[in-house]
């Protein structure tokens, strides 16, 4: 198998995105990455485009896609898994390659989850664990999802309400610092704590929003790759995993089986250990979801998640920067274009391109944790400067 | 709302879903008449839950049904305050998954019981209810 960089990366502003359609958004990431790879679009031959889809308009979005951005005759395929859409778009961006098929693919990923009404939005979200025995008659949702979890990792581990409104801080913190971010305003303890219950123990501070965005990646061959950049990032290793549709048959409820699976999977083949991520995107879709994904990915032992957070271990300047770009707490999450959105992050991490929010990079080695649903898949990749 | 100019679509649609359970339906039955059963695969002996009348262990496709009790203990739970659209008619309603002797585990609705009271590890039981369409369906309630 060839290797395969990362050679261009492209995203939109994410947000309630009224003023675009769902091909209209996938452009401005589209366009963006194939300036920032300095090739023609021509070049591209294969085009996956992660996209979960329900709530807007288009059925084939791949294609809708494609057309508008004058990608024609490309192949292509819309791949899903959940709010991993985006990583499984770039796994198959990047198969590929490695594969021999051709030397440029790209992977976007693009969700438009405010055409419909909020509580539909919330339905959708709601039915993706096991409908029949799940949905039908107990309406789950996607923050009671996390919020099984969050009320048995407090149980067995102390974890605090206090603990989880530092992660929403935290994302709030590094969200007011990029242009591209759902949120841009810092927020308090206080604030998350008082806000509205949603799933009781998480609060809306706890919850990230329901967005629309897109966020693109060009990947190419190792030859094509060197020609036309000097700062490849290299698509090291992608782990992935998933487990139960159904939860009550998952063996516990403090931590998700397929991230550490797929982080096992990923530093197995990227030959990287944890202590070497010099960066992170960890999947926050609730601030449970972030310091349970600490402790998954072995950034440290089960249970010390809060612990993590309370000593700004995941903070620019401590062991291992989380989430700079806001998280999809700040950031948002546009379901399909989160994974695909994390590597954007991750590249412009280790090109050293993220401004005030440039975490300190040592060994050149960056990570991204994208679940989805609520560890129905897992896909952990590893990205890196050599 | 955004005063962004938007094509307010005329076309609306409703999806509606006649799930088969022919291959499971002595578990309903049985919910009916206020048994809790489930499928043990006659070849591993795995116990599953959901229902399932094929082996996700063997692949064995023999099974019988076991009775699974009524007591449970709560492992996690969590009261469900802004729900989806089809349950806005409900009150907030409190989802609890509790544990069965053997470590069959099951997710339902906790009634009777408010989130601040209860606590993992505690005590309940299944019971059967009827849908106001005449589904059954079962719930925990304090043992
Ligand atoms: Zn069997």
């Amino acid at each position: 198998m060839g290797r395969v960089a990362i050679v261009g990366v492209g995203h939109s502003k994410f947000g309630r995105r009224t003023d675009v359609n769902v091909a209209e958004l996938a452009f401005e990431s589209i366009k963006g990455a194939v300036e920032d790879a300095g090739i023609d679009k021509k070049e591209i031959k294969n085009v996956v485009v992660g996209s979960a889809g329900g709530w807007y308009e288009e059925s084939l979005p791949a294609v809708i896609v494609n057309e508008y951005a004058g990608l024609d005759s490309v192949g292509t395929m819309r791949v899903e898994a959940a709010c991993a859409s985006g990583s499984a778009a770039l796994k198959a961006a990047c198969n590929s390659i490695a594969s021999g098929e051709g030397d440029i693919a790209m992977a976007v990923g693009v969700e438009k989850m405010t055409e419909v009404d909020t509580m539909t939005s919330v339905e959708l979200i709601g039915r993706a664990g096991s409908y029949t025995w799940e949905f039908e008659n107990y309406g789950m949702t996607f923050p009671a999802y996390y919020a099984l979890y969050a009320v048995a990792h407090m149980n067995r581990f102390g974890t605090t309400e206090e603990d989880m409104a530092r992660v929403a801080v935290k994302a709030h913190h590094y969200g007011s610092m990029n242009p591209n971010a759902q949120f841009q305003k810092e927020i308090t303890i206080e604030k998350a704590l008082g806000s509205q219950v949603v799933s009781w123990p998480l609060k809306l501070y706890d919850a990230c929003p329901l967005s629309d965005g897109s966020a693109a990646v060009i990947l190419a061959s190792e030859d094509v790759a060197r020609k036309l950049t000097d700062t490849p990032v290299w698509v090291r290793g992608i782990g992935y995993s998933s487990d139960s549709a159904n939860l009550s048959r998952r063996p516990d409820y403090v931590g998700l089986g397929a991230s550490v699976e797929a982080a096992r999977r990923a530093y197995s083949i990227a030959k990287v250990e944890p202590s070497s991520v010099d960066v992170a995107t960890c999947h926050d879709c609730f601030t449970i979801a972030e310091l349970m994904a600490y402790e998954d990915l072995g950034f440290c032992k089960k249970g010390e998640g809060a612990k993590m957070i309370r000593e700004g271990e995941t903070e620019i300047g401590g062991r291992i920067p989380v989430n700079l770009d806001g998280g999809l707490k700040a950031k948002g999450h546009p379901i399909g274009a989160t994974g695909v959105s994390m590597a954007v992050e991750v590249t412009k991490q280790l090109r050293n391109e993220a401004g005030s929010r440039q975490a300190p990079i040592k060994n050149g080695i960056g990570l991204v944790h994208n679940v989805g649903g609520t560890g129905h898949y897992a896909y952990v990749t590893i990205l890196s400067r050599d | 709302m955004s005063g962004d100019p938007a094509l307010h679509s005329r076309r609306s649609l409703t999806l509606r879903f006649d799930i088969p359970i022919s291959r499971t339906k002595e578990f309903w039955d049985a919910l009916r008449e206020g048994r809790f059963v489930t499928t043990k695969c006659k070849e591993c002996g795995n116990v599953a839950f959901p229902p399932q009348a094929d082996c996700s262990r063997c692949m064995s496709s023999q099974f019988e049904w076991v009775d699974l009790g009524k007591e449970a203990t709560l492992v996690t739970f969590t009261r469900v305050q802004i729900t989806p659209a089809s349950f806005v008619e409900n009150d907030p309603y409190v989802i609890a998954i509790a544990e069965f002797k053997g470590g069959t585990k099951a997710l339902a609705w906790l009634e009777g019981v408010e989130a601040e009271k209860a606590k993992p590890g505690m005590k309940v039981k299944v019971e059967s209810r009827t849908s106001k369409e005449g589904n059954p369906y079962y719930v925990f309630v304090q043992a």
